[in-house]
């Protein structure tokens, strides 16, 4: 499990190439679609379909290296490299651990 | 301004990436959370630069590519494969199946510029290119057209001066040129043909250059023997024209040493029969017949229409094929407009 999401906005803006109206956009964009982000992960999880549940955990890992949190996209990666190996009824306990980290960060970010 | 297509699943990716574009500037950004949707905007819209993530729902990236390379014109335009950092196998794979480059998650600007602006120029150059060979084609075009009429020109200014020994007209060249036209329409020959008949038929008795006065301008009726000598003309029209690399002169040859041809095989020089003579010298027999029959010489007067059209009906499988009689009187209407258009007492027009 990934230790507490800590913001590095310096890292994100670097990317960015310093460009704080993209940041902001971006920031909103996360924090107005975690919840459905989330409930994506639990449909796909519930659905019992590898596929869908491989490429919501991608999704996700992206969004989280988008917000420089290496170890919550580990944690993604993990649970999109075993849905490719066609397990998911395991997952439940990690995909609820993707959940929370989208709400940390969303919380993170929304606090500024 | 550049079109830049952005295919997406994720709102986010796809606002970061046109942020990221507009930045580029001079670039219109068009984007598509849903692949499908974006491979059927593509079937009527040409992008600049194509950025596509690679896992999607119902069609992945490398699926997307595939498919948008298969689209007519679709193939050089530059396509950029968004994928994580993990996922080399997938990167080859992209490679082989048309990607021309790659983002990789989470998007670096300085990368993303830098790839983008690369790829823009690439697009560039090909929108260079394809204008200028464009440019060319339509110069070279114009320049064929050029030589072209010169070419009309000079085959008709050669048929005149095989004329000018002779009583007949430079009206009788475009009468019959263009009796002959009437007929290959008639027979539903193409309108490449039609137009190769047009400019090759008033070459037909261009070797008349090669007999003698005497026989040529001789007002009464010729002997035996002169008129073998007149005979001769047909060869003599072939000899001038042929071993061209113009298809016009070609045809010229053709109509020259067939023209005199029966189609009851009586004709001269080879006493061919039916479809042994070719095409061309059926199309001509019958123009040149009839325009030299309607036609007032100093040693003649014209006949009627309806006499001449009488002298076709009755030469139908024996001087004339009866398609090449049938598809002139079919374009009767035409056949008077011509006559009003070539008399004999005008300038020939060129």
């Amino acid at each position: 499990m990934a230790g507490a999401f800590v913001l590095d906005k310096a890292s994100i803006l670097d990317r960015l190439g310093g460009d704080e109206e993209i940041f902001a956009m971006m920031v909103d964009m996360f924090v107005q679609d975690v919840d459905s982000n989330c409930a994506a992960l639990g449909t796909a999880l519930a659905s019992g379909d590898a596929a869908v549940l491989r490429r919501e955990a991608h999704t996700v890992k992206g969004l989280m290296a988008t917000f420089s949190d290496e170890a919550g996209a580990a944690d993604a990666s993990v649970v999109e490299l075993r849905a490719r190996d066609g397990f998911v009824d395991d997952q439940a306990e990690a995909v609820a651990g993707l959940q929370q980290r989208l709400r940390e960060i969303a919380a993170v970010l929304s606090a500024g | 301004m550049h079109n830049v297509l952005i295919i997406d699943d994720s709102d986010i990716n796809l606002t970061l990436i046109k942020a990221l574009v507009l930045k580029l500037g001079d670039c219109s950004p068009t984007l598509f959370d849903h692949p499908v949707a974006a491979l059927e905007w593509c079937r009527s819209n040409v992008p600049d630069l194509v950025i596509v993530d690679y896992m999607m729902p119902d069609m992945d990236g490398l699926k997307f590519i595939s498919a948008f390379r298969a689209l007519h014109g679709r193939n050089e335009i530059p396509v950029l494969m968004i994928t994580a950092n993990d996922q080399k196998d997938i990167r080859y794979d992209a490679l082989l199946g048309g990607a021309n480059d790659f983002l990789t998650k989470p998007i670096d600007r300085i990368e993303f510029s830098a790839r983008a602006r690369n790829m823009l120029s690439l697009r560039t150059g090909q929108k260079y290119l394809a204008d200028r060979a464009e440019h060319l084609s339509s110069l070279v075009e114009e320049r064929t057209a050029e030589i072209r009429e010169r070419e009309k020109e000079l085959i008709f200014r050669i048929s005149r001066a095989a004329e000018f020994r002779d009583p007949e007209t430079g009206a009788h060249i475009q009468r019959m040129a263009h009796y002959s036209q009437i007929i290959a329409l008639g027979l539903d020959l193409s309108i490449a043909q039609q137009k190769l008949i047009l400019e090759a038929a008033p070459m037909h008795d261009v070797g008349k250059i090669g007999i003698p006065d005497y026989i040529l301008l001789k007002p009464g009726k010729l002997t035996h023997e002169e008129f073998e000598v007149m005979k001769g003309h047909a060869r003599l029209g072939q000899e001038l024209l042929k071993n061209s690399r113009s298809e016009v002169i070609q045809a010229g040859a053709e109509v020259a040493i067939s023209h005199h041809e029966k189609y009851d095989g009586t004709g001269y020089p080879y006493g061919l029969k039916g479809h042994q003579i070719p095409l061309f010298g059926r199309i001509v027999a019958v123009a040149d017949v009839f325009d030299a029959l309607t036609s007032e010489r100093p040693y003649k007067r014209a006949w009627s229409l309806e006499d001449a059209c009488q002298f076709l009906e009755d030469g139908r499988g024996k001087h004339f094929d009866p398609m090449c009689v049938e598809a002139f009187l079919a374009g009767w209407e035409h056949v008077l407009d011509i006559r009003q258009r070539f008399r004999d007492e005008e300038m020939p027009q060129i």
